[in-house]
């Protein structure tokens, strides 16, 4: 305050007071509202607060890729989940930004929080760069976890490669193999990733020893990922497991997935969302 | 003053260093800056420029923001220019006003390995593979400001600022979206100047 002038708080005082909710040190900052952090923790709080169905009872979720620079298709998204019946959580496979930065993520979160089941998701290779993986872990979470529900254990691991330079450790081969052979519990398993393995950003060293760990393991009833914006359903390695790719948030589609029985049985359904109004 | 009479930041220290009795506030002369925020640091300091009749402040700015707010430090350099509208302008005394309408822009370089000007020279990613930089931000910034000067003599011209802006990247997301609310892609700082 410049003494002498005494009028100038009448000046001053709204504006400081209307800025601190925007003040930003960095588009790179890390920090964010502690009611914004740890939130996969948050949503596997919520979503245990959901009694999970029943063993012979199907198990179905929705299951989507990179929301990137996609905040009024997300509009659109939360309010066509929302109608749906019987859908226990969302997953969305990575990319959840376009540049990294954490207004990107509060941006997303700030919409999708209005779904009415939670949501779950794994890093992508947009969501490293910069500050990317910092706030992803501060903002989300975990790079690699995997919970249970229902029955199932999703595992969802960064298979970002090329973000770290293809050193030959992402993915982290061996957790995947140890979360896999834990079977404790589960009467089947699901991968979710964001690069899927037969991509290029995939570390091509790691292609072989990843698909054999998924194969080495019969309970592994699905492979999900995002990263190449369309919807994909194939068996690359010729092994009875499907990979599947889903759609961004930009081709406003999504799958619902169902699960149920002990085999590798699921079944899509598309939905497509109408244009933001 | 002469000794001011070709002053840059060192210039300006110095007299500051002299005290205000050297001093002759005519609102052209350099400035020194510090600032809160908009995206520049926590705290970025530096100085500029007053020319342009009172009009232009072209300034650089060096800004920090610590490891507890960035995951690591972060050292941003920003070169910014801003033009102060002479009108409209509110008196509140004598030596005293506000300037409602200041706009500029900047453009800035965030330090270190995390960040890259282009991506294809990190070696990690093929030509084109992300468009943007990481590391050099563009922006436009609008500020209300209060400048008070002082007698010839006995002491400094001086500005507070409150200052909103955006930048290149949050400015291409609301493009895209028209959901997106303009109050999410504001950021806002605060400052302070002073000089001859």
């Amino acid at each position: 305050m410049i003494p002498g002038v005494g009028g100038l708080r009448y000046v001053l005082l709204p504006l400081l007071l209307g800025g601190c909710a925007a003040l930003e040190f960095s588009p790179n900052q890390t920090w964010v509202p502690p009611a914004e952090r740890n939130l996969t923790a948050q949503n596997l709080t919520r979503l245990y607060q959901t009694p999970p169905p029943a063993p012979a009872d199907t198990l179905r979720f929705v299951f989507i890729g990179d929301s990137q620079r996609f905040y009024d298709e997300a509009e659109a998204f939360v309010r066509s989940v929302n109608q749906q019946r019987g859908i226990h959580f969302v997953l969305l496979a990575g990319d959840l930004t376009d540049f990294g930065l954490p207004r990107e993520m509060r941006w997303l979160h700030h919409r999708l929080r209005h779904l009415r089941v939670p949501y779950l998701t794994v890093i992508g290779n947009h969501d490293q760069v910069a500050n990317g993986r910092l706030n992803y872990q501060r903002i989300y979470g975990p790079l690699n976890y995997s919970f249970e529900y229902g029955g199932t254990r999703f595992v969802l691991l960064d298979t970002n490669s090329r973000e770290y330079g293809f050193p030959g450790t992402v993915p982290n081969v061996a957790w995947l193999r140890a979360r896999l052979a834990d079977t404790a519990g589960t009467r089947r398993q699901v991968v979710v990733c964001h690069v899927p393995p037969t991509d290029s950003d995939f570390d091509p060293r790691l292609v072989l020893p990843y698909a054999a760990a998924l194969r080495a393991s019969p309970r592994v009833v699905l492979h999900l990922a995002g990263h190449v914006h369309r919807f994909s359903a194939q068996q690359p390695f010729q092994d009875g497991l499907s990979y599947l790719t889903g759609y961004s948030f930009g081709k406003r589609r999504y799958q619902i997935v169902s699960l149920w029985g002990r085999q590798r049985q699921f079944h899509l359904e598309t939905v497509t969302y109408a244009d933001v109004r | 003053m002469r000794t001011c009479a070709k002053p840059g930041l060192w210039g300006l220290c110095a007299c500051l260093a002299a005290g205000p009795a050297i001093a002759q506030p005519s609102g052209q002369g350099p400035f020194l800056t510090v600032q809160v925020g908009g995206g520049l640091g926590l705290v970025a300091v530096g100085g500029g420029w007053w020319g342009g009749r009172q009009r232009l402040e072209p300034e650089l700015l060096v800004g920090y923001v610590p490891r507890a707010l960035g995951s690591r430090p972060l050292f941003i350099f920003t070169a910014k220019a801003t033009y102060v509208a002479p009108r409209p302008r509110l008196e509140l005394g004598e030596r005293a006003w506000v300037q409602p309408l200041a706009v500029g822009g900047f453009v800035n370089y965030t330090a270190g390995r995390a960040f890259f000007v282009r991506s294809v020279r990190t070696g990690r990613y093929p030509q084109g593979y992300y468009w943007w930089s990481s590391a050099v931000r563009l922006g436009a910034c609008a500020s209300l400001r209060v400048v008070r000067v002082r007698e010839p003599g006995q002491g400094f011209r001086q500005v507070l600022y409150s200052e909103w802006s955006t930048n290149d990247l949050y400015a291409i997301s609301r493009a895209s979206n028209c959901r997106l609310r303009l109050t999410e892609i504001v950021v806002w700082g605060a400052g302070a100047k002073a000089g001859l």
